[in-house]
């Protein structure tokens, strides 16, 4: 099978700094990839790059072999019903219930009809383990439980892979495993992701490729125990031990 | 001499407070369906439309109303239009109230954080479904308070079509005056009659304001 995701030679820019430079990638469908790196080092605008958040310079983005092209509104549309989000700060509507919310896309983009939509729904939060909250309002709710239902939110689009942005790191200590146990979930059923993530352990646990970004590239990558066991380069071995601390 | 009573004076003023009323439903309404397309323009990525926009509002909130009302009424007859008092009045009080009114709303619609527009985006809904389901509610909410305040500024701002010969509640009190000679008595009730209209309405932006803070904490 080809590549989900393929990036090749991707530059940008905000101003004078330049994020990312040159970033090489493919990622294999069902594949999990954990980009771990310092604050800075363009892990989050890569991935924002990747479901067209953020436009880039130059290189190239192709998602199931379809490049991104920002000039066309109707592409991308395609393209971002491929490409599911998740965000740091869940950005669930506030206005809408928890099942209005995952609906909403669904019924807009992908036409679904409203009885459909609503079995879907609550099928997505009986998976992340809200079923009984299909009626609330966001702010009714724990953090945690906000991203889990931004999670069921992203997969009634049906993605064909998923970025997490830092998804556990606007939230408190004892919500974040609940999150991740979604996530770990999804990965085995699975899920092609992609995630950016400051929760070392449970990269090394999960992920089948972890990606270590240094000054906007991908600096060395492999198989967790491997790049644990044995880095390469003195920038990840600085960066795992700073880790320790 | 003919007497007025007091009652002929109010009787009189309240006939006329209606032109103020209409006028100002008029140019408010107005006011916010320019102001709305207004908006809309300022939110679409095409930086002409942003210039052209601002421009107009700025042109709008950095002129006196009595002097857009001037040019109204006197410039468009130099063009050969004939303009009614009316006419102008309610061309100028429309544009005025349209720029304050977009300048409102973008500052609500602003006012919606940016993860909602990326992750309504995200979720692959066209600008015009952002808009529509996810931004314009959140933004109607903060926005309501405001708006109804700024119906206040319009109400007292037709006061200023008098002095182009439009006969609303300022102007039939100056011309009520002039045949009792009782400017203090008149222009009293004047006063009155603007502040029972407006009163009522800072009392429910006031309450609308309570209540929506209270529905977001």
């Amino acid at each position: 099978m080809p590549p989900i995701v393929e990036i090749a030679a991707l530059y940008k820019s905000f101003g004078e700094t330049q994020v990312l430079r040159g970033v090489d990638l493919n990622v294999e469908p069902g594949e999990v990839i954990a980009i771990i790196g310092r604050s800075g080092s363009g892990k989050s605008t890569l991935l924002r790059c990747i479901n067209g958040l953020e436009r880039f310079d130059s290189g190239a983005i192709l998602i199931r072999n379809k490049q991104i092209d920002h000039d066309r509104a109707a592409a991308m549309r395609e393209l971002r019903q491929q490409v599911g989000m998740i965000f740091q700060s869940f950005n669930l509507f506030p206005h809408l219930s928890v099942g209005r919310n995952i609906m909403l896309a669904p019924r807009l983009v992908k036409k679904r009809a409203a009885r459909q939509g609503e079995e879907q729904a609550r099928a997505l939060l009986a998976r992340v383990g809200l079923e009984e909250k299909f009626d609330a309002m966001p702010d009714r709710l724990s953090g945690g439980q906000q991203q889990r239902v931004a999670i069921a939110r992203a997969l009634a689009m049906e993605p064909a892979v998923l970025l997490c942005d830092e998804i556990t790191s606007a939230l408190d200590p004892e919500l974040v495993g609940e999150v991740l146990r979604v996530v770990e979930r999804l990965a085995s059923d699975g899920m092609t992701l992609m995630m950016v993530t400051h929760e070392i352990g449970f990269a090394r646990k999960i992920a089948d490729r972890l990606v270590f970004m240094h000054q906007g590239k991908v600096h060395e990558m492999g198989p967790p125990e491997e790049l644990f066991a044995n880095p390469k380069t003195s920038e990840l071995r600085q960066f795992l031990s700073s880790l320790h601390n | 001499m003919v007497e007025f009573t007091l009652w002929d004076i109010l009787r009189n003023l309240l006939l006329a407070a209606r032109w103020t009323v209409g006028l100002s439903l008029i140019a408010f309404i107005g006011g916010g369906l320019v102001g709305f397309a207004l908006l809309i323009a300022r939110l679409t990525p095409s930086q002409g439309a942003h210039r052209l926009v601002g421009l107009y509002i700025q042109l709008f909130q950095g002129t006196p109303l009595l002097i857009q009302l001037f040019l109204a009424y006197f410039g468009l007859a130099l063009f050969g239009i004939q303009t009614s008092a009316w006419t102008a009045a309610t061309l100028a009080l429309t544009a005025y109230t349209s720029a304050f009114l977009s300048e409102i709303w973008f500052g609500c619609v602003a006012s919606v954080p940016r993860g909602q527009w990326e992750a309504a985006r995200s979720l692959a809904l066209t600008f015009g479904e952002q808009l529509r389901h996810v931004i314009l509610p959140q933004a109607l909410n903060i926005a309501i308070p405001p708006t109804v305040g700024f119906l206040v500024q319009v109400i007292k701002g037709t006061a200023l079509a008098s002095v182009i010969g439009f006969v609303e509640l300022t102007k039939a009190g100056g011309m009520i005056t002039n045949a009792t000679f009782r400017p203090f008595t008149v222009y009293a009730a004047v006063a009155l009659i603007y502040f029972a209209l407006c009163y009522p309405i800072s009392l429910t932006a006031r309450a609308l304001e309570r209540t929506l803070h209270a529905a977001h904490r």
